[in-house]
């Protein structure tokens, strides 16, 4: 499966951004191979509305089944919820790698879209 | 550092006069932002020296190239905010009515047509006179608030913060639940939420409160004009219980108000204790353990 983190970067030791329609970007790893893609969010980030909805989509897109974040509004909730993406959220400041393992442990806490 | 939302949900409820006093109250502690970009008037009681200032873009506004077009009308028939017009044997845009949808600029057939950033505003990093860093945003006329700008602003106050280490900042909330609103809410430690003892006010109180939920965060509130109707004063108090929200004050109605805007000064610099007391305690409350 792959999981989606909003990310302030791209590379492990970027921390996780908590924003969600205006993430910087989205880190996407595959749970079989750890293998990581980067994927820009600027254009939801530059919009002056409906960015949440965007950015959902944009998940979507990615084949993604999962979703760690800080926490995501009710619209964009209702996006992911439909397509069957679980949400899951972190604390501030969490580094890419540390939110990972905590996915993989299952130790992270799913938000009740 | 902590970050702390003043909404209303409506208008008109006195948040930006409580903002305004617990920024003179708090001084250089406290970055102040003013994220009500609509109706932005903080500065007019801050009297800010501006230190810094950017212009603003959001969205696009399209814009037609005369040397290209060929004034077919394909876009004045097709543009669904009845933007474009014939004027004098050719099409012009209203830059108004424009909502940057880009329809004309896919379907002209000569390429005629170009989308171009839209300047929306300035924004500004300044110092108010009562030593507060202080960010905020001018809108140009017929431009509106939006998600993007709260968040620049938010962003800038952060930074702010982060660079002079002050340990809180405060923001002027837009009202309403919409876009900027939870752009507002998104991040924040805090949300102290000024509403009035009406129907309306508590109306707009529960709406607020429902995002304030969602996003679990932490939140009180304040009863302005309290004692404009019992029954809603009753009515908030009972509703702010059963959803465990601290009421950290009530202030009756008072002329102070009205009189400290008229002269540009905070309620601070009222002469009336008792509201000076109440807004004292606010603060107080808000910065409790830091």
């Amino acid at each position: 499966m792959k999981v989606a983190f909003t990310a302030q970067g791209n590379g492990w030791y970027e921390k996780v951004d908590l924003r969600f329609g205006r993430a910087k970007g989205f880190f996407i790893v595959d749970t079989e191979t750890d293998q990581a893609e980067y994927l820009d969010n600027t254009q939801n980030l530059e919009a002056a509305h409906g960015a949440g909805t965007s950015a959902a989509q944009s998940v979507i897109n990615t084949g993604a089944g999962a979703l760690v974040s800080g926490s995501v509004g009710p619209k964009a909730g209702s996006v992911l919820k439909a397509a069957g993406i679980e949400v899951y959220t972190v604390e501030g400041g969490t580094t890419l790698k540390d939110a990972y393992n905590l996915f993989k442990q299952g130790k992270l806490k799913k938000q009740v879209l | 550092m902590k970050e702390i939302v003043i909404m209303s949900g409506k208008g008109g409820t006195g948040k930006t006069s409580i903002t305004a006093a617990l920024g003179a109250l708090a001084g250089s502690k406290a970055v102040m932002a003013d994220c009500d970009v609509d109706a932005a008037n903080l500065h007019l009681l801050f009297d800010p020296q501006v230190e810094h200032e950017e212009d603003f873009y959001s969205g696009k506004k399209a814009v037609i190239d005369y040397d290209l077009c060929t004034d077919c009308g394909i876009c004045e028939e097709k543009c669904a905010f009845d933007a474009i017009h014939w004027q004098d044997g050719r099409v012009v845009i209203n830059d108004v009515s424009c909502e940057g949808c880009s329809v004309c600029f896919h379907l002209c057939p000569v390429d005629a047509i170009r989308m171009e950033d839209n300047l929306a505003g300035k924004w500004y990093r300044a110092k108010s006179r009562f030593d507060n860093p202080f960010v905020y945003a001018h809108l140009g006329i017929g431009q509106e608030n939006s998600g993007k700008l709260v968040s620049k602003v938010k962003q800038e106050a952060k930074k702010v913060a982060e660079e002079l280490q002050r340990p809180f900042i405060f923001v002027d909330g837009p009202p309403g639940v919409g876009c900027p609103v939870i752009s507002s809410l998104s991040n924040a430690d805090h949300i102290l939420i000024v509403t009035e003892a009406t129907e309306s006010g508590l109306h707009d109180l529960q709406r607020l409160v429902e995002l304030t939920e969602y996003f679990k965060l932490s939140a009180s509130c304040v009863i302005n004009k309290n004692d404009l109707n019992e029954e809603s004063d009753r009515a908030i108090s009972a509703f702010c219980r059963e959803h465990n929200i601290p009421v950290v004050e009530r202030i009756p109605f008072h002329p102070a108000f009205y009189e400290t805007l008229e002269q540009g000064k905070t309620l601070i610099e009222s002469d009336n204790k008792e509201i000076i007391a109440k807004i004292e305690h606010i603060y107080q409350y808000l910065t409790k353990g830091e």
